[in-house]
């Protein structure tokens, strides 16, 4: 069985910048579990501020739908209608060169219900690619952990380019050999 | 250490200066080289903190002794001989495997958790403040390590060997802070109550991991001025560069 | 609709300026060019820690030593997201590896050179970096979602590196005789290499037309190298330093720095794996991943413990 692949599960990261901002996704991570999702997530994505919170989700618990697919295929079909219905929450990519951003959530008895109550209620003008996830399927870091996340990136600001005032070092050479000249 | 209480909290500053600076070292040297892409960037992140930490630590001992605190963590790093450093044992031995180094990360960043801890209720408030910024970055290690050493001490019989080498090699080093004779300053914290303190941290987690701490009681080194023979190797190394233009803007 | 049909509809909206994520339709060569060109993209960031990396145990003072560990870790960071963008492509992380580690998979040649002094450090960060940047900044237009984030997120990141370089080399440049010498030196070894990074001769180069057509360039290699070449002699020569290029002069017709000839020879030779350090950086790379087998067979075995989930 071991293999000793790297191709463990992908999870896709959410970061949330500040308490009234949407997560948006920032990419993905491999893990073999939830903690390490969560700890490989803060690694890879949050080196720099700003940050409160991150969501990890498994790549295999997003039911995704582009407004490609959407026009070429139709809506997909519906499966377990009989289901309770559960939370989904729901990550729009709205312009071309944006990111999923968290739109809101909705209820629904199946991920194709989901998708198709995602593509009514949101973004049904232009919206580009919708992602929806059941809430329990969402790993997410605990308020209470903020600190300790997060306090790293904040007091790392050599990490930033504005850190390194090179225009005003060649600016003051220049100077200084205006003056020798 | 002297009788000088400002003379001896300087001291002790610089000795978990130097613990964090040599660790930091030991803990860069795997970037590149781990054997997960996440963990080259994980490392570096712990030593990214932990050079952080020393340098705050020596601006706090700069600050004892009306040294400034812009110049005195460099002096300290590249100027001082290899014998006048005060670092621990544990943070000079060269990485090892995989294992050997998670497991050291481990017994290291477990100590310091407890230390803070007792730091942060230190009397002398600058220190205090000190410990207090420090800790949240701190626990993010010991959470990272500790969620490592689960893992490896569970996960395959090669990995649980390797791991029980590496705790026993490790375990009569990680003794050594607790040899000291005991602090008479209030601002520092009580060695009996840390060492208590540890013990009840790591041996949940040791045994749920399925490894066994060691007999040894003691440590053998009794000195932060005892070093082994890695060192002034790895001292060199860092200060070649620094050597060759004493005076200079780098 | 026909494979035609498909490939017309792709192209016009790639010709609108629109972004292809997983799930649309692509033509299979699409998704064979991207994936090499962002493995090998990855594949150098990867390697690229190599050079500087060993460094950051000797660097001169404490604030050089954590930039210089913080931009070797952005670049693990980097190769990360990109592997990342080129899996939800299909490709595996473990065909990407053992496709470098074979010699089957590219990597960008200057990382083929070795850093032989601290002021390496300086110069790799102003040129190779400042090199990087201007083909990231195109390629964050690129068609292809997940790879344009990757590079958006990337420049980011990267104009750090490049700025924290520069300063080194101008704090060096003004700085006593022997370290002046000493970056004079470096940028003797680094120039060539860096202008090198951006690909053979336009007319040389098989695979631009269709990356161009596609929407993954925008730019062809020489146009690129002007504009990097035309960035980086004035600077380089306000700090009174000099390039290891006797050929290359002003051109005050078209406002360009036209440099010297290009030695392809020892450009193909880099490429095809005889550089000065190309075993040497596969070497550490296998060794990396051979040494840290026992690590992921350990990870995978408590994962289906744990979780009773089957990894994969």
């Amino acid at each position: 069985m071991t293999s000793g692949d790297t191709q463990w599960p992908r999870y896709q990261v959410f970061h949330q910048e500040g308490p009234d901002r949407p997560h948006v996704n920032s990419g993905s991570v491999h893990a073999t579990d939830e903690e390490m999702a969560l700890q490989n997530a803060r690694d890879v994505f949050v080196r720099r501020p700003d940050c409160v919170s991150l969501w990890a989700v498994l790549a295999t618990d997003i039911h995704s739908l582009t407004a490609e697919e959407l026009e070429r295929e139709g809506l997909p079909e519906s499966k377990n209608e009989d289901g309770d219905a559960q939370t989904y929450q729901v990550f729009l990519k709205k312009t071309h060169s944006g990111s999923h951003g968290h739109v809101g959530a909705i209820q629904a008895t199946s991920p194709a219900a989901a998708l198709a109550a995602a593509v009514a209620n949101y973004g049904s003008q232009g919206g580009i690619v919708w992602w929806v996830v059941s809430d329990t399927s969402i790993v997410r870091t605990d308020p209470g952990e903020i600190d300790s996340l997060f306090q790293s990136a904040m007091s790392k600001p050599y990490r930033s380019q504005s850190f390194y005032h090179t225009v005003t070092l060649m600016r003051r050479l220049r100077e200084k050999k205006g003056i020798r000249e | 250490m002297s009788s000088d209480p400002d003379r001896s909290i300087a001291e002790y500053l610089i000795g978990i200066g130097d613990d964090e600076l040599i660790l930091a070292h030991r803990d860069s040297e795997w970037t590149g080289h781990a054997p997960i892409l996440e963990e080259d960037i994980a490392f570096a992140n712990i030593a990214l903190d932990e050079m952080g930490h020393a340098a705050a630590w020596y601006r706090l001992a700069g600050e004892l002794q009306g040294q400034s605190a812009e110049t005195y963590p460099d002096e300290l790093v590249f100027a001082r001989k290899p014998d006048e450093f005060r670092n621990i044992q544990m943070v000079e031995l060269p990485n090892g495997d995989w294992a050997f180094s998670l497991m050291r990360q481990y017994l290291f960043d477990s100590l310091e958790t407890v230390r803070l801890k007792a730091l942060v209720e230190s009397d002398w408030d600058p220190l205090a403040d000190t410990a207090a910024k420090i800790r949240p970055e701190e626990l993010y290690h010991l959470r990272h390590t500790k969620a490592w050493v689960r893992r490896l001490g569970l996960g395959t019989e090669e990995s649980n060997q390797r791991m029980q080498n590496a705790l026993d090699e490790l375990y009569p080093y990680a003794l050594q802070p607790f040899s000291t004779s005991g602090n008479e300053f209030s601002a520092l914290p009580d060695i009996k109550s840390l060492r208590q303190a540890w013990k009840a941290e790591i041996q949940p987690l040791l045994a749920e991991s399925n490894l066994n701490i060691p007999s040894v009681t003691d440590s053998p080194v009794r000195s932060r001025e005892e070093h082994t023979s890695y060192l002034p190797m790895l001292i060199e190394e860092m200060q070649m560069v620094a050597r060759t233009e004493t005076e200079a803007q780098w | 609709m026909t494979e035609a049909d498909h490939l017309a509809a792709f192209e016009a909206r790639i010709s609108r300026g629109e972004k292809i994520e997983p799930g649309d339709w692509m033509p299979d060569e699409y998704r064979r060019q991207l994936i090499r060109m962002i493995s090998q993209h990855a594949h150098s960031e990867i390697v690229g820690m190599l050079p500087e990396g060993e460094w950051i145990t000797r660097a001169p003072n404490l604030r050089r030593k954590m930039v210089l560990l913080a931009k070797v870790q952005d670049e693990a960071g980097h190769g990360q997201y990109l592997y990342h963008a080129a899996e939800t492509l299909g490709a595996t992380r473990e065909e990407m590896i053992e496709a470098l580690l074979s010699g089957k998979a590219k990597y960008a040649q200057v990382f083929n050179y070795p850093s032989l002094s601290w002021a390496d450090m300086g110069v790799i960060g102003w040129f190779v970096d400042g090199a990087a940047i201007l083909n990231q900044t195109m390629l964050a237009h690129c068609s292809y979602g997940p790879y344009s984030r990757a590079m958006i997120r990337i420049s980011a990141e990267e104009s750090f590196h490049m700025k924290q370089g520069k300063e080194q080399v101008i704090v060096l440049s003004q700085g006593t005789e022997a370290q002046k010498a000493m970056v004079q030196d470096a940028i003797n070894r680094w120039w060539w290499p860096s202008v090198m990074m951006f690909g053979p001769h336009d007319q040389d180069s098989p695979n631009s037309p269709a990356l161009i057509k596609w929407g993954i360039k925008t730019k062809t290699n020489d146009e690129l190298r002007q504009d990097f070449v035309n960035q980086m002699t004035p600077e380089v020569f306000e700090l009174g330093l000099r390039l290891p290029d006797p050929d290359l002069r002003y051109d005050e017709a078209s406002g360009n720095w036209i440099h010297g000839p290009i030695d392809w020879d020892e450009f193909w030779r880099v490429v095809k794996g005889d550089g000065p350090c190309n075993a040497e950086r596969i070497a550490a790379r296998t060794k990396a991943h051979e040494d840290g087998l026992w690590v992921r067979q350990a990870l995978e075995a408590y994962s289906l413990r744990e979780t009773g989930a089957v990894a994969a």
